[in-house]
């Protein structure tokens, strides 16, 4: 615990109390009190540090844990506060004092141990395959002690695969044969080579969102990347980490650090931005461990979001998909990683293509993890201003970079009897692929 | 009266605002003991979050009848402590009062709700073609209603004018909860008491303004910024008065220094400023694109003569959007030099900006203190950043002492104790130095007149009489 604190008694000291974080934070934007903005919770922690405040006290505690921790306050920051980092510090200082919900330990033992987390997804997969998600989602009454479940099955049915044809209204016409691990051939000269990848395959994406994983590979080979397979890798850490679990997130890390060294990687490529941010972090994770700090801060300097590798080499164009695209920025690659321009540019790439960024695409969409059913109240407020801004863009498909924004976008504009897909910017480039003939 | 609410009061400003908006859980209110100066800190007995004109009303008889103090905030990034607690007092906020009202094209007017922050009216109505031209650097969070209350300045002022040459109307909430509507569009010109004047940096004293009607204005044809580069500060100041002395009409013209320069170039703001520069000014012409570069060409040559090193200009918006950056977040950004800061506020004639300068410095060596400058040099408006860690009592008394000195320089070469960061409590004890005692009276006085009972964030602004015998008669003009 002195060593938390001393880690952020020194982060702590940039800040000067200017406010200008306030209105880039959605809890502040809607409740109006400082101490749910990035100043005040700031302030709790450095009264918790200064032993004024017990981290047990049900201020420290509700403040800190209704913090979405989009770091949409690192970016207006003069003073360069690593929010990110200290949230997590508070986390830690928080459960320390005061175990989290039962839902928060779940998830966490959940996605922690794949022995678990693999039956537990494959569930998943079936209530979705079945209809069973989606037929639940329309009978369960949005008030009341399930509204919660209806939630969740409503994340989960917007995982669905979507149809390129049906969002760009056509009739599918053509044969959707894509082999499911095809090799990206090239016609004519082929790219130069860019680099060894792997890539990061997550732990809900590799459950639910196992086609974003497959596009990945596929459009990085046709842009000349070398993917190679990485075996032993595990869930980034990133939810242990922001619920305060530091030594578990740790334990995931080495297990990717070690992962990926061990393929001799140029890049690790993230298609997750919460994973990209967090394996960005690694460093900052090992900064107090001699043995692995070097380690992890080697591993940090090799990680990627896809769309920056995409981006850096073009992507080459193919063919015409003829769809208007609502764009929304996921927080944790816009604010954490500073990425805004590369999943714009993937999508332009594809002739057709629209871009169409939503108005306040800079903000969360209260997606956070499992916030909406933390904090369903709030999340419901932010998540339905997200939803009405994606759809004032009367775009035909909706797109972001992370599929926990992609599950609550989608499960948003479910809930609202829209049908719209919510799509990964690589699963529009690959469509472009496949129709070009990349693929074949 | 300190300590807890009366249950009884505490139920009664639950059901106004609605329960989530009344803060009373000592820990919570430990968030508020301060606002952007950081020096002082007294927690409030609450806070109360209303959010239209009437709950603010209900909610100022309610604390009235009690005979409790109220302490109006904004965004709370106030650099004089106007928005300090007082520890006896509960704060109405108004962070959720932030809607714009309308926006009136025709008339180039807008109402907006107190809360709304300042930088999003120009947003909203940029696609009018108009704006509001008050812009403090910290206009990307702070609040109308708080500009209001201080009459915020910002660098464009030197040729747009402070917040009270575009506020034309306010709704406001008086002690007793009385609502009151001064001015409005069209009653600018009927000759009647300007009451509006003088509600406009009234410091949170006088009322609440719940609404506040504010003239736009269309956005300028043109701009050319450059940026001065200079070894310096003496030579950037004699610039400065050459360019003001030619006869020309700058926008603005901004003077940031060397630590000013270290500590934004440190930020993710950096603007490109030379790290190895003495001073830099930003200087800027804006309107009617006819005669624009000329006039950029007299303030280079200007600042050549003074002995500048450079004179860059910037060519895209982008680029002008950097040099500004680095200007307006250099407050925030001097958390990379020091953990704490007190930015001091006070305005010398621009001629006398030099010797003023150097003497500073001097005051700053005295007291082995660093300061780092970054101010409106056009109008002469200094903010001098004292450094210093709060958890160092024998440095923050010092800190103390070299503000005290400097401001009585700043007063002794004919200068003022503030420019646009209002006095609050900060440099309440420096009214002494530019008012006499009959004038001092006559401050409290007016404040009296919108607020008998001395409710209204009280200890700020006008010290208390020597003689408490010498204060109105309170009951007299009560009744």
């Amino acid at each position: 615990m002195a060593q938390a604190y001393e880690a952020q008694r020194e982060r702590l000291l940039p800040c000067v109390h200017c406010g200008f974080c306030l209105p880039a934070c959605p809890t502040y934007n809607r409740l109006g009190d400082e101490a749910d903005s990035p100043r005040g919770r700031l302030h709790l922690m450095g009264a918790v540090v200064e032993g004024r405040l017990d981290p047990a006290s049900d201020a420290f505690q509700t403040h800190i844990d209704r913090c979405l921790g989009c770091r949409a306050c690192e970016p207006v920051c003069p003073s360069g506060v690593e929010y990110g980092a200290l949230l997590e510090l508070a986390r830690a200082t928080a459960t320390e004092a005061r175990p989290p919900g039962v839902l928060t330990r779940g998830l966490l033992a959940l996605m922690g141990r794949p022995l678990l987390r693999k039956p537990f997804l494959l569930s998943g997969r079936i209530l979705r395959a079945t209809g069973l998600a989606a037929l639940a989602t329309r009978v369960i009454p949005s008030r009341g002690p399930l509204a919660s479940v209806r939630l969740a099955l409503a994340m989960l049915d917007a995982t669905r695969p979507w149809s390129p044809e049906a969002a760009e209204g056509r009739r599918t016409s053509e044969s959707r044969a894509v082999p499911r691990r095809d090799r990206a051939l090239s016609p004519g000269d082929a790219p130069p080579n860019r680099g060894r990848v792997g890539v990061m395959l997550g732990c809900v994406q590799a459950g639910l969102y196992s086609r974003v994983n497959e596009a990945t590979v596929r459009t990085l080979e046709a842009n000349g990347y070398e993917v190679v397979t990485v075996a032993g890798q595990d869930c980034c850490g990133a939810l242990h980490a922001h619920a305060g679990r530091l030594d578990g997130a740790r334990a995931l890390a080495e297990n990717n650090i070690v992962a990926f060294e061990r393929a001799g990687v140029d890049f690790i490529a993230a298609n997750a931005a919460g994973c990209g941010a967090a394996m960005k972090d690694y460093d900052v994770l090992f900064e107090a461990d001699a043995a692995m700090s070097a380690r992890a801060a080697a591993s940090s300097e090799r990680v990627r979001d896809v769309t920056e590798l995409l981006a850096s080499a073009g992507p080459r164009p193919g063919a015409e998909v003829r769809l208007s695209v609502a764009y929304d920025h996921p927080c944790h690659l816009l604010h954490a990683q500073g990425v805004s321009g590369p999943p714009i540019s993937v999508l332009e790439a594809v002739p057709g293509v629209e871009v169409r960024v939503i108005v306040d695409a800079d903000e969360c969409c209260g997606g956070a993890g499992i916030y909406g059913l933390t904090h369903p109240d709030l999340g419901a407020r932010i998540g339905g201003d997200k939803v009405a801004a994606v759809r004032a863009a009367s775009a035909q498909v909706a797109c972001t970079a992370n599929p926990g924004c992609m599950m609550q976008i989608g499960a948003g504009l479910r809930l609202e009897g829209s049908s719209q897909a919510v799509v990964h910017p690589v699963e529009v480039l690959d469509e472009s692929y496949r129709r070009a003939g990349f693929y074949h | 009266m300190t300590g807890p609410l009366p249950p009884r009061l505490e139920r009664e400003l639950r059901s106004v605002v609605g329960a989530d908006h009344v803060i009373t859980d000592p820990d919570r209110l430990m968030v508020y003991e301060s606002d952007g100066l950081t020096a002082y800190r007294v927690a409030p007995r609450a806070v109360v979050l209303p959010a239209s004109t009437e709950e603010v009303s209900e909610v100022v008889r309610l604390l009235h009848g009690a005979d409790i103090e109220i302490v109006p905030r904004g965004a709370g990034t106030g650099l004089s402590g106007g928005a300090l607690p007082t520890p006896d007092g509960v704060i109405v906020g108004t962070a959720r009062m932030n809607k714009i009202l309308s926006i009136d094209a025709a008339d180039r007017l807008a109402l907006v709700q107190p809360g709304v922050v300042n930088a999003r009216l120009t947003e909203a109505t940029r696609p009018h073609g108009l704006y509001y031209a008050p812009d403090p650097s910290s206009q990307s969070t702070c609040t109308l209603g708080g500009n209001v209350a201080e009459n915020s300045g910002g660098p464009h002022c030197l040729k747009y004018g402070v917040t009270s040459r575009y506020v034309t109307g306010l709704t406001v909430v008086m002690a007793g909860g009385e609502v009151v509507r001064l001015g409005g569009a069209g009653h600018e010109a009927s000759g009647e008491l300007d009451l509006v004047g003088l509600f406009v940096g009234s410091e949170g004293c006088f009322g609440i303004a719940t609404e506040i009607e504010v003239r736009l204005l269309p956005l300028t044809e043109g701009v050319r910024t450059l940026l001065g580069i200079f070894d310096t500060m003496e030579a950037a100041g004699h610039a400065v008065t050459s360019i003001i002395g030619s006869g020309l009409m700058p926008a603005a013209v901004e003077i940031i220094d060397k630590a000013t320069i270290e500590a934004v170039e440190a930020s993710i703001f950096a603007a490109g400023y030379p790290t190895d520069a003495g001073a830099a000014l930003v200087i800027e012409f804006d309107g009617t694109e006819a005669g624009l570069d000329a006039d950029a060409d007299r303030a280079e040559r200007c600042c050549l003569r003074e002995g500048a090193r450079e004179v860059r200009r910037a060519s895209s918006e982008t680029e002008r959007a950097a040099l500004w950056k680095g200007r307006k977040k250099a407050f925030g950004a001097m958390g990379r030099i020091a953990p704490d800061l007190l930015v001091q506020d006070a305005t010398v004639p621009r001629t006398r900006l030099p010797e003023v300068l150097a003497e500073i410095s001097r005051i700053g060596e005295r007291y082995g203190l660093k300061i780092a400058n970054v101010f409106h040099a056009g109008d002469g408006n200094l903010h001098p950043n004292l450094l210093f860690d709060r958890t160092d009592a024998e440095e923050l008394a010092r800190v103390e002492k070299a503000s005290h000195e400097i401001m009585s320089l700043c007063v002794a070469v004919g200068g003022t104790i503030t420019g646009e960061h209002g006095v609050g409590v900060d440099k309440r004890g420096y009214m002494g130095l530019v008012h006499d005692e009959v004038e001092l009276d006559m401050l409290r006085r007016v404040r009296r007149v919108f607020d008998p009972g001395g409710l209204f964030n009280p200890g700020k602004v006008v010290p208390d009489a020597v003689d408490a015998g010498a204060l109105p008669e309170v009951s007299e003009v009560a009744s």
